[in-house]
């Protein structure tokens, strides 16, 4: 019956504990507790907070609701579209990481296009709202990273998305809600006090909601600003703010908006190619590239019986030494499941994380032979980190290579074409050709879109020959 | 014009137009967006966006759940849940614990909106939301104790949206008979929605703490009843990869005992502190101090005359959050130390009225703000357990009162009587409920442990029904 861990015990205890265990003093005071607690929370239903709450938790009974990607079927109210469609942004560990860390368009994207089909009074938002409003998110999210040194490497504590991209969110609904100065100050304050979740829930299936919720809460905190709620003016300020989530914290004020210099000006996105941790990115082009040495022709397998060793020069990130993952959530966190797999397979894609290749033999028994080596010189810091694979084979010899840069990475982007590959390839099979096509065109001329509904009505499934009149442009 | 960054943020925010985006800005995030998308698409043929969905529909149909005192109102039950706890914090007049945090708000909406939740044959006795409301507790205290830092009186994160979330969480999971291992993934799931920075106390969006702690913690336990998965390592420690021990930076965790012989209930050896005017427990200390010296003065001077007074001396623990001298909304007024004692020193009590507008900027109380100091003696702990108010009058003749409290009226070594605590359960619900049902409902709560399940259901209603 012993637990092994603190987790387990809890949960054990949680489980087993019966009502044969509450004692006549812990009855007696704990109704007096909920007895007091009734009492108070009748007197605070007249309180000026909690009509703001109730007046906003409305509008989920009514039948405002956004589109779930994907979906013709059914709708959501759109704090719920938010959450969903957030997580299936972060679902797979696909979407984009920038520099200083973190996952900034799957917090704010969902929001803002949820939100788009519920605004009030049924306000037509066009392309370019959508554009300043998505980018404010952005930068707004890279400004706060920039207050603490932490936050230039790979985090160890708190999931960045968890804390900036929450931020992002309520500033990107802000701005798309046209609030004032007073209701953007209060935004950001309402969703510091959503933010935050820990790093140990990356690599399980629990991490994609740190991004839906970031979406969902920011959302939400924009919404509260807008019906007055208001928190601490100087949030971004203070340690005790935003500062709670980091042990250095410098905040500085922005520059002003005189030629205004935004940071994905200088700092692109990477864009991953295959839905893995970004780190492992590095491990793939060097192993595809081993490979490549290893064997004459691509049709050719991997001779495992010659393989004596795999060692991976690698930055040490705890969270992505995972010697031998044991569900999808792990493998996509594990450098050594990558490097395995693409020297099996020669490149990576949403495939190899399938279940059936997850535990394939040839590749247990190759992870078998896998091990990392951290150099001092290797700093786990997405701008600097590289990653050398050398395979040692049983005669003596030794092949290897090392990645600075996989192709994606910010230093050396997708090509336009090979960006639209990776969506006309994930959106296959879910929507339409023509609203594949349809989202590819609107996004491109984003800036000119009169009215934005026909990207939602696009991700719905809906078929565009429906509705002619939507695909009008400036 | 000397500008905070947070609000260079906001005026950032609201000033930004269109034209601001360049070429290459516009050019890249267009990218962004798609990739996005695509990737958003795709996503939504995995488990966990399966998991997801199956939960959220739940909200696209019939609202369940009552919200204390608005008769024919239903929210979908987290909602419900996150109205009611938001309620129960709203004036900062629930109760306190030791370690510091306010555990019944972040337990009890969750479980009533639960209860509305489940189908009529299985509903639980009151007995079981008993249980569960104790499960709710136990976890909060326990995870208190792995660390030393939550002994004090906070500075970082604001202790119902760290360990209220997982006592929610717990205590849901519990009413739902969860297995073991779902018990486990709900803890997990907590944790990803747990904590707020403190600098949100004292402002509006305080409550809102617990508030979410109660409704995130109920959709934790509500997702991990549909399969969701988290990190089963989540309380321990995790080296290089920070579980719940992201939220402070001392953390010893340990194992609760198995229920039975060994285990023993925290709130059997800790019991609550209930308050009896709607501000900070802090406040309660020096309230109770300002009115002992406040009776010396009327004996000294035949009634209470201000002008007599010189200085007021405030002797408190170190607590920024709590130190106000000048508060100007009542979320600051129920967090500030020299309000309360000077509201008690010229009312001769504190009540709800106290921290009205009016009340807040009256003349006389200003006047009397304006000659309070305060001092920080080295033996006066941020602690509930060992802090203690002190209040002197300096007067103009030279003469000192004091007044001094170490244990309030309501705090753990000196409870609320039975009578003391149904009169102010009296007095809340008078403003929103008939006489018939506020006594209905303490009858009910008296008598929770024999309550049949459609009993209970009644407690829900009552809450809400006119």
């Amino acid at each position: 019956m012993w637990a092994k861990t603190v987790t387990e015990n809890f949960a054990k205890v949680i489980h087993g504990l019966n009502a044969n265990q509450l004692t006549d003093q812990v009855i007696q005071r704990s109704k007096r507790m909920i007895l007091d607690t009734l009492g108070v929370g009748l007197l605070g239903t007249s309180t000026e907070v909690c009509h703001k709450v109730a007046q906003y938790s409305k509008i989920y009974s009514s039948d405002l609701s956004s589109t779930i990607w994907g979906h013709l079927d059914f709708r959501l109210p759109p704090l719920y579209a938010a959450f969903v469609n957030g997580v299936a942004v972060h679902s797979m560990d696909f979407d984009d990481t920038w520099h200083p860390a973190t996952h900034p368009s799957g917090a704010v994207l969902p929001a803002l296009i949820s939100l788009s089909e519920a605004l009030p009074q049924k306000k037509k938002i066009s392309g370019l709202d959508l554009l300043l409003a998505f980018n404010v998110g952005i930068e707004v999210q890279g400004r706060l990273l920039h207050f603490s040194r932490e936050a230039r490497n790979i985090p160890k504590r708190f999931h960045p998305p968890a804390v900036v991209g929450i931020m992002g969110s309520a500033v990107a609904c802000a701005k798309l809600l046209a609030l004032d100065q007073l209701e953007c100050q209060n935004a950001l304050a309402i969703a510091a006090s959503y933010a935050g979740a820990p790093l140990a829930n990356a690599a399980t299936q629990i991490k994609p909601l740190h991004i839906g919720n970031a979406a969902k809460h920011g959302l939400e905190a924009a919404c509260l600003a807008l019906q007055g709620l208001q928190g601490n003016k100087q949030i971004l300020d203070m340690e005790s703010g935003m500062g709670a989530f980091y042990t250095d914290y410098n905040p500085q004020t922005l520059p002003t908006l005189q030629s205004y210099p935004w940071l994905l000006e200088q700092q692109d996105v990477a864009i991953k190619r295959f839905p893995a941790h970004l780190a492992t990115h590095w491990v793939a082009d060097a192993a595809s590239s081993v490979r490549r040495k290893l064997v004459e022709s691509s049709e050719n397998l991997l001779p495992l019986d010659k393989i004596e060793k795999v060692i991976l020069k690698v930055p040490e990130v705890k969270y992505v030494n995972r010697p031998s993952p044991a569900s999808e959530h792990e493998a996509r966190h594990s450098f050594q499941f990558v490097a395995c797999s693409a020297l099996l397979d020669g490149s990576m894609s949403v495939q190899s994380f399938t279940s059936e290749n997850v535990h394939r033999p040839a590749l247990r028994e190759l992870l078998c032979k896998t091990q990392l080596e951290h150099p001092p010189d290797n700093t786990p810091s997405f701008d600097s980190l590289y990653c050398q694979v050398s395979v040692m084979l049983r005669d003596g010899n030794a092949i290897s290579d090392c990645c600075t840069t996989f192709y994606g990475h910010w230093r050396k982007p997708l090509s336009k074409e090979d960006l639209e590959k990776k969506f006309q390839s994930n959106a296959l099979g879910i929507l339409p050709t023509e609203a594949i096509e349809g989202i590819i065109e609107t996004v491109y001329n984003l800036e000119k879109v009169e009215d934005c509904s026909v990207l939602s009505t696009f991700l719905s499934g809906q078929s565009p020959r429906a509705l002619p009149e939507k695909l009008h442009f400036l | 014009l000397w500008e905070t960054v947070t609000s260079s943020f906001a005026s950032f925010i609201h000033a930004a137009q269109p034209e601001h985006l360049s070429q290459t800005v516009r050019q890249r995030s267009k990218r962004m967006i798609l990739d996005s998308i695509g990737v958003g698409l795709v996503g939504s043929t995995t488990r966990v966006f399966d998991i997801a969905l199956r939960y959220c529909r739940l909200y696209s149909s019939v609202a369940v759940s009552s919200v204390y005192g608005k008769p024919g109102v239903k929210l979908s039950p987290t909602l419900a849940a996150f109205t009611n706890g938001v309620a129960t914090h709203s004036m900062d007049f629930d109760d306190t614990w030791h370690p510091a945090t306010h555990p019944s708000g972040a337990v009890l909406p969750a479980l009533l909106a639960a209860s509305q939740m489940l189908p009529p044959n299985t509903k639980p006795n009151g007995l079981d939301f008993l249980l569960a409301f104790n499960v709710g507790l136990e976890v909060q205290g326990r995870l208190m104790h792995f660390s030393t830092e939550a002994h004090d009186i906070p500075k970082r994160f604001h202790p119902p949206s760290v360990v209220g979330t997982l006592g929610s969480a717990a205590a849901t999971a519990k009413l739902l008979s969860l297995s073991s291992a779902q018990c486990c993934h709900a803890l997990g799931i907590a944790a990803s929605l747990a904590g707020a920075p403190m600098a949100n106390a004292a402002t509006q969006a305080k409550p809102l703490h617990v508030g979410n702690a109660t409704r995130l913690g109920l959709e934790a336990a509500l997702l991990a009843a549909r399969g969701m998965e988290a990190n089963p390592l989540i309380l321990d420690d995790i080296p290089g990869c920070s579980g719940f021990s992201a939220f402070y930076s001392v953390y010893h965790p340990k194992p609760l005992s198995a229920p039975g012989e060994h285990h023993e209930f925290l709130l059997e050896k800790q019991d609550i502190a209930f308050k009896r005017f709607p501000a900070h427990l802090g406040m309660h200390w020096v309230v109770d101090a300002a009115l002992s010296v406040r009776n010396l003065f009327i004996n000294y001077a035949g009634s209470f005359s201000p002008s007599l007074i010189r200085t007021i001396v405030l002797k408190i623990p170190v607590s920024k959050y709590i130190n106000r001298p000048f508060p100007s909304s009542e979320h600051q007024a129920r967090h500030s130390f020299q309000f309360n004692a000077c509201a008690a020193l010229l009312d001769g009590e504190v009540g709800l009225g106290s921290f009205s507008e009016s009340s807040i900027h009256r003349q006389e109380l200003r006047e009397l703000l304006d000659k309070v100091v305060v001092e920080h003696p080295e033996d006066n702990v941020a602690n509930f357990d060992k802090m203690y108010g002190e209040v002197a009058l300096l007067l103009h003749s030279g003469d000192v009162l004091t007044g001094k409290c170490d244990t309030f009226y309501g705090h753990w070594r000196k409870p609320l009587s039975k009578e003391s605590l149904l009169k102010k359960f009296r007095s809340n619900a008078s403003h929103v409920l008939p006489e018939e049902k506020i006594e209905a409902i303490i009858t009910l709560v008296d008598n929770l442990e024999n309550l049949m399940g459609a009993c209970l259901v009644q407690v829900e209603l009552l809450l809400a029904k006119m």
